[in-house]
């Protein structure tokens, strides 16, 4: 029986490439995130992290085996409807920050919002909000190449969570940055955790954005080696309090 | 190193096979409009100087007197002449056959003892009953055809068949063949020979000629029997050598040959905005390419010299491409203009396939590799500058572009005000190159501001967009805010378009307003009967007795015959109208202007002064009061210039006169209109009836009431621009794969915005709104900005080229309504070129996307 709070859960997925399947990418994984929790995936490049976060947020489809979100088999959704429920579940911060460099600060987080169709003013009201919430607000009429590389990660991060989103995808989100503006941004998502209470998945290379997590998964050569819990429900990693 | 840049170059191209493709095309596509027009034009001019050529012979000088001839005494001076060794007189005249489809023939009338020795006629001996043809032909009705025209219609020597004479329809009889070469090979061999005596009788031309050609002894050089024949002749019959008579009938052209060649320049024009938008683009998507090769020490003139090599080689195959298109559309644009040509100008010329000119290859080749290299040249520039440091940044780095300053804004509007008022103010006989330099000058200063205007429009319109587009639409329009450089190229593309679609809309529309204001003053016959469905024939006319047969009908009131005729006049033509006054005046007394009417009526009718258009005024600097001296066959005519009148006939000027002091002078009793008013209450339409039914199997007559009269001047006003038409749906094609080209490439350029875009939620629906409507939003700016160019050009033509070409001007006029339509129309093309980028889009792979490099 599916329980309730698991958001996300893969049975069995495989992801090949090429075509005869020649690139194993993933092979028989199975993973649970429950709601609320904070999952950390490591392992080295080309251990198929990203793989995995693409198939999570539908944006790839895997070679066999089953993936929901919230109970829902991606599987059996279309193009657009796993694109609508990636605007309205999902909210994804990339390494390269991904803003739209033609628009300004608020434009960029209230993109997800106005993709849904709502009004100008509600989805600026809410981008401002969500800003401020980041610490942005006074460069929200600023773009993208006019703000630091901490301040694009905190536009990004606004984008992400300004529908509310039930899930937060992060493709190596601390990648980019030097450390002490990564140790910021931990902090903001770990302030924003507890406030939102979403459940976060990450992918990093980084041990202390995968400390920032309460379970961290090791996966090589596509398969989950290890799996360690943190112990931490809810704490900013260590060293940065 | 430039073997490392050509990798580069070559991997890029294979990359973006579709952007190379679509530029190189829009450069073929100028080419080819360009090559296509100028081998027209040049086969035209071919045809027209072989056509005088061929039927000169072996002739070196020939003798002639407009189109109305002159008196066979003529013939006895020349042949008295010290140094004319042989000299043949000529009747040349054009006449309709009673053969379905075939159109007209042309009938040389010659000398049957003499010709022979001028002139080559290789006749089928087998065929040809007579030993000597020419000799046989001293029988009226004999006749001597091409084998083709005879072959065509099935015609054997002893057959009979009928022609349109002048006073009717006649019977003739062949009496032999000839081949197709030399005099054979004219117009498609509708050409025949008969007896010059019998032709003066059968066409009603009297103890004249056309034309004298004749040989000068060998020992006397040409040059001095040209100048003794001078001395000896009246002025109005003019020596030239056969060569001469082909470049009069190339100057009669000139206006529609410049014409077309003006027009023909547009799409180069838009093929450089083409390129420039390319390679704008290619840097921009090649940002972080350049930035590498800057790091590892490519210097600055290698980039530049890496994408002018590129814009050369695309140049190259470009304009090789189009020169191939361009010979296989000759054809068709040589069609188009001979058929302008003879409904204009009634200039008949020989169909001849397009040769291809070596000299026109390397004209064509040159200007469309030049357009890729001035059009890539401004980008590669801009490449070679790029900041290295920022070139290898990530996408949020980059800084925006930045629009011009307002010191080169002020530059652009100061190009734009001095070329429009050069334009204006200056006189127009400083000649259309001087002109038209004045009007680059304006093209140059608005394609300076463009950015500019763009940047704008575009914020203008974002609200608008953001309105009723949602977030896709404002994301359509900030595309054109962050690059208004990029986005100037296409709309620069579309602007120079859309300007000559409107500009020649509203020239064509002003010039038709003008015209039928003139029909309502002038044109006020109930009936009219012409000779030709052209605008006139140069050779087949009617007889004063038709007219009198027309008076005869029971409700005609008055008849007026009309001759429209060519005479020489100082070293070119003027059209003379010959007219009998009286009818004239009464009918069209609102349209003269320049001196007191009822004097001014008095001394026309008694034919102590003529009238001139006011294009002849204006091109030949004469105003009322001037005495105008005309050279006629019998003498120098002088007659004081009484008044004005607006007529558009003809582009070289009109002088209008009585019909009886022009039958004085020139002998010359030909007609080739006649007006026809009606006793009131008689029905336009019974009465054209009427005089179809006598004219009917006798006259090849065109009978029109007022109304159908009218509009057949229209339809002949449209036939004069067809080819205008149709550059300008080449030039729009060629703006609309701007936009294909450039959304195709905007779309490759924001591959990582859309796949963004897709990331966090957008539909495929929503990216392809936003693709379209970035091709919406380029279609209302550019309409924006084409309409500004097109009311400066527009002042251009009316002002400038139609003065200098046909010595008038036309009232300006821009068609707003058109404009209006047009924002619907060009939305609708754009958006239909939108259509495969926006699929592209909808269609990327957003993980792809996203990890773009």
């Amino acid at each position: 029986m599916f329980a309730a709070a698991t958001m996300i859960q893969l049975t069995n997925v495989s992801k090949s490439y090429g075509d005869s399947g020649a690139v194993q990418a993933l092979h028989n994984l199975s993973m649970t995130v429950e709601q609320g929790e904070r999952v950390a995936v490591m392992g080295p490049s080309g251990s198929g992290k990203s793989t995995l976060l693409n198939l999570i947020c539908g944006l790839d489809e895997p070679t066999s085996g089953s993936i929901k979100l919230e109970g829902i088999e991606l599987a059996a959704l279309d193009d657009d409807r796993r694109t609508r429920l990636r605007r309205e579940k999902l909210g994804m911060i990339f390494q390269t920050f991904n803003l739209l460099p033609t628009l300004t600060a608020l434009e960029n987080a209230a993109l997800p919002l106005r993709l849904q169709g709502l009004r100008r003013r509600e989805t600026d009201q809410r981008a401002m909000a969500m800003l401020e919430r980041v610490g942005l607000k006074v460069r929200a009429h600023h773009r993208p190449d006019e703000l630091s590389g901490g301040e694009r990660q905190r536009v990004a991060i606004a984008r992400a969570l300004v529908f509310h989103p039930p899930i937060l995808l992060g493709d190596e989100p601390t990648g980019n940055l030097d450390s002490a503006t990564g140790e910021e941004i931990l902090r903001l998502l770990d302030d924003l955790h507890r406030e939102y209470n979403n459940t976060v998945l990450l992918v990093t290379h980084n041990d202390l954005a995968a400390a920032f997590c309460d379970r961290i998964l090791t996966l090589r050569d596509g398969q989950f080696v290890k799996e360690v819990r943190t112990g931490r429900t809810g704490t900013a990693p260590a060293g940065e309090r | 190193m430039f073997g490392a840049l050509w990798l580069i170059t070559f991997k890029q191209w294979r990359a973006h096979r579709l952007r190379v493709a679509l530029t190189t095309l829009g450069i073929a596509l100028g080419v080819a409009v360009f090559f296509a027009i100028r081998t027209g034009n040049t086969t035209l001019l071919d045809s027209l100087r072989a056509t005088v050529e061929k039927l000169a012979g072996k002739a070196t000088l020939q003798i002639t007197a407009g189109e109305s001839g002159f008196s066979e005494k003529v013939l006895d001076t020349v042949r008295a002449t010290p140094g004319v060794q042989l000299a043949e007189p000529v009747i040349e005249t054009m006449v309709q056959t009673s053969f379905p489809d075939e159109g007209t023939l042309l009938i040389l009338g010659v000398d049957t003892t003499g010709d022979q020795q001028l002139r080559d006629y290789q006749f089928d001996r087998t065929q040809t009953q007579i030993a000597d043809p020419l000799v046989f032909l001293a029988q009226p009705d004999s006749i001597l055809l091409s084998r083709a025209f005879a072959d065509r219609h099935g015609l054997k020597v002893g057959d009979k068949f009928p022609l349109f004479a002048s006073d009717g329809k006649k019977e003739f009889t062949v009496q032999g063949t000839f081949k197709p070469v030399g005099v054979g090979e004219v117009f498609g061999g509708n050409v025949a020979v008969m007896d010059v005596y019998s032709a003066q009788v059968v066409f009603h031309r009297g103890r004249k000629f056309d034309r004298i050609d004749l040989m000068n002894a060998p020992a006397v050089p040409v040059e001095v029997v040209q100048q003794r024949l001078r001395a000896q002749l009246p002025a109005g019959v003019e020596v030239d050598r056969p060569e001469v008579r082909g470049q009069a009938l190339e100057n009669a052209v000139t206006a529609m040959r410049v014409g077309i060649l003006i027009t023909s320049f547009v799409a180069l024009l838009v093929g450089v905005y083409i390129i420039f938008n390319s390679f704008t683009i290619a840097v921009n998507q090649r940002w972080k390419e350049i930035g590498i090769l800057r790091a590892v020490g490519v210097e600055q003139g290698n980039v530049s010299r890496m994408f002018l090599c590129e814009a050369l080689l695309m140049g190259v195959i470009g304009s090789l491409v189009g020169i191939a298109g361009g010979f296989l559309l000759a054809s068709a644009a040589n069609r188009v203009m001979r058929g302008m040509v003879a409904a204009v100008y009634g200039v008949v010329s020989t169909a001849a396939p397009a040769r291809l000119h070596l000299d026109q290859c390397a004209i064509a080749f040159a200007l469309g590799v030049a357009a890729s290299v001035i059009g890539a040249w401004y980008p590669a520039r801009g490449a070679a500058c790029l900041d290295p440091a920022l070139a290898l940044h990530n996408i949020e780095a980059r800084h925006r572009e930045s629009v011009l300053g307002w010191r080169r804004m002020g530059g652009g509007l100061l190009l734009m005000a001095a070329g429009s008022a050069l334009v204006v103010w200056t006189p127009s006989r400083l000649g259309l190159l001087i002109q038209f330099l004045f009007a680059s000058i304006v093209l140059l200063g608005l394609t300076i501001v463009l950015p500019k205007l763009v940047l704008w429009s575009a914020r203008a319109l974002r609200p608008i967009m953001n309105w009723a587009g949602g977030s896709e639409g404002a994301l359509a329009v900030d595309a054109m805010i962050q690059t208004p450089r990029r986005s100037s190229a296409t709309v620069g593309a579309l602007m120079v378009g859309l300007m000559f679609v409107f500009s020649t809309a509203s020239y064509i529309q002003s010039y038709r307003q003008m015209i039928d204001r003139w029909m309502n003053q002038v044109l006020n016959a109930d009936i009219f009967v012409a000779t030709s469905a052209m605008l006139r024939s140069s050779s087949y006319h009617f007889t004063e007795d038709l007219g009198r047969k027309i008076a005869a009908l029971p409700g005609v009131s008055r008849v007026e015959n009309v001759r429209f005729t060519a005479i020489p006049y100082r070293g070119d033509t003027a059209a003379v109208i010959a007219i009998e006054m009286d009818g004239f005046l009464t009918r069209s007394q609102n349209a003269i202007e320049g001196a007191d009417s009822r004097t001014v009526y008095d001394k026309l009718t008694r034919g102590e002064g003529v009238l001139v258009s006011r294009n002849f005024a204006l091109r030949w600097g004469v105003g009322v009061g001037n005495q105008l001296s005309l050279e006629s066959p019998t003498g120098t005519l002088e007659r004081p210039i009484l008044g004005f009148l607006d007529d558009y006939r003809s582009e070289k000027g009109t002088i209008f006169m009585d019909r009886a002091l022009y039958k004085k002078y020139w002998g010359d009793d030909a007609v080739d209109f006649i007006d026809v008013d009606l006793n009131p209450g008689v029905d336009q339409l019974a009465m054209k009836s009427e005089v179809q039914r006598l004219t009917a199997g006798s006259f090849h007559a065109f009978v029109y009431t007022n109304a159908e009269f009218k509009r057949w001047i229209s339809s002949l006003v449209d036939q004069f621009f067809t080819l205008n038409y149709m550059q300008l749906v080449v030039a729009v094609m060629i703006a609309i794969l701007g936009i294909v080209n450039t959304l195709l490439i905007s779309v490759s350029e924001r591959r990582r915005e859309i796949g963004i875009v897709r990331a966090i939620g957008g539909l495929r629906s929503q990216i392809r709104k936003l693709v379209l409507l970035e091709a919406v939003a380029v279609a209302v700016v550019g309409v924006i900005v084409g309409s500004v160019a097109g009311i400066l050009n527009t002042m251009f033509m009316s002002h400038t080229v139609s003065v200098v070409l046909a010595g008038y001007s036309v009232p300006f006029y821009f068609p707003w309504e058109f404009v209006l339509l047009s924002v619907p129309v060009v939305t609708a093309v754009s958006l239909a070129a939108g259509w495969w980028p926006a699929r592209n889009a909808a269609c990327m792979q957003v993980i792809e996307a996203i990890g773009y490099e």
